[in-house]
């Protein structure tokens, strides 16, 4: 199987056959970074796509004596960033994450799933009022299950400056939570 | 309290720390009912989002995701060149149209370089208002929907 880089520097020679494998091995992956960080579907998909086609149109730029991904996900919460500041900018409020864009997936009775709901619609609510750097660090340790060396190595800082981003993140994240439960 | 002990909360409720830090961090847990609420605090949060995870997309919009992306760097290069080609052709109209205007030696200099910004920039503004709309349309989710 191709490396990356290697599909990389096939896609700056401009074959777009090398771009579709790249497309197939990280399209969900692109798609749910940015759902993670935009909170909706629609927009998601678009900026997924659109981050691949960065790819195409910078292939040029890219040093292949680094890791792909990183620089792939610099492209889409770069995307992600400025789709929130232009959408933030248009309603001048905040941006909600649309109900479809969530997945209750515990069991059990309809009372306790009624509350578990409610629960999720302040989690919601109060995810989009994060800064996006918080966004960013909860999403993809809680929502992409990464592990701190992952995250570190994705956002190509020290692992020790994950935790403490968490930790702060998620300081913010409960006292939202608090808030908006009255 | 060691506020680089109590940024270790995160990592002990991940199961993310060394075994040093986990001692550490359990003894000063002993001692401190603020930071043993705060953990309480963290703990609930993480139940709250391990109940929820991202939608999906259905299986046929994934396996048409590739031909999706191929029409629209197909068609980023069509409206360039669309683009180029109406500005010259236009242009290229707009000389012509005015070509008396230009070769009169008695017309201003400064006039017919007014003449020839002001035509650009109608050309310039059509050709992007014209994309932008055609560009809308493409994009608009509820265009089927009647009101």
């Amino acid at each position: 199987m191709c490396t990356d880089a290697a599909l990389v520097m096939d896609i700056k020679a401009g074959n777009k056959k090398a771009l579709g494998k790249l497309v197939e091995r990280y399209k969900k992956l692109a798609f749910r970074m940015a759902l993670g960080l935009v909170g909706n579907k629609d927009d998601a998909y678009d900026i997924s796509q659109e981050a691949f086609m960065r790819v195409y149109r910078s292939a040029k730029t890219y040093d292949e004596a680094q890791p792909f991904l990183p620089w792939f996900y610099t492209i889409v919460a770069n995307l992600c960033r400025t789709w929130l500041q232009r959408r933030t900018k248009q309603e001048s409020r905040m941006v909600g994450i649309e109900d479809a864009s969530f997945l209750l997936v515990t069991e059990g009775t309809p009372e306790s799933k009624l509350i578990a709901r409610e629960t999720i619609a302040r989690l919601r609510e109060a995810l989009m009022q994060l800064p996006f750097a918080d966004r960013e660090i909860i999403t993809l340790q809680h929502f992409r299950g990464m592990t701190y060396d992952e995250i570190a190595a994705l956002l190509n800082v020290p692992r020790g400056t994950v935790m403490s981003r968490l930790y702060y993140a998620r300081r913010k994240l409960a006292t939202l939570m608090r808030q908006s439960d009255g | 309290m060691d506020k680089d002990l109590r940024k270790l909360l995160a990592g002990y409720v991940d199961g993310e720390l060394t075994d040093d830090e986990r001692e550490a961090f359990e003894k000063e847990l002993q001692s401190s009912a603020e930071l043993r609420a705060e953990l309480e605090e963290f703990r609930k949060l993480k139940e709250v989002t391990g109940m929820v995870q991202y939608a999906d997309l259905p299986d046929e919009v994934w396996e048409s995701y590739w031909q999706s992306l191929y029409r629209k760097l197909e068609r980023g290069i069509g409206w360039i060149l669309l683009s180029i080609g109406t500005i010259l052709l236009l242009g290229f109209g707009l000389y012509h149209g005015l070509h008396d205007l230009y070769i009169a030696p008695e017309v201003s200099i400064w006039v017919k370089i007014g003449v020839t910004a002001l035509g650009g920039g109608v050309i310039f503004l059509l050709v992007s208002f014209v994309r932008e709309r055609l560009f809308a349309y493409r994009r608009d989710r509820y265009r089927e929907v009647t009101k």
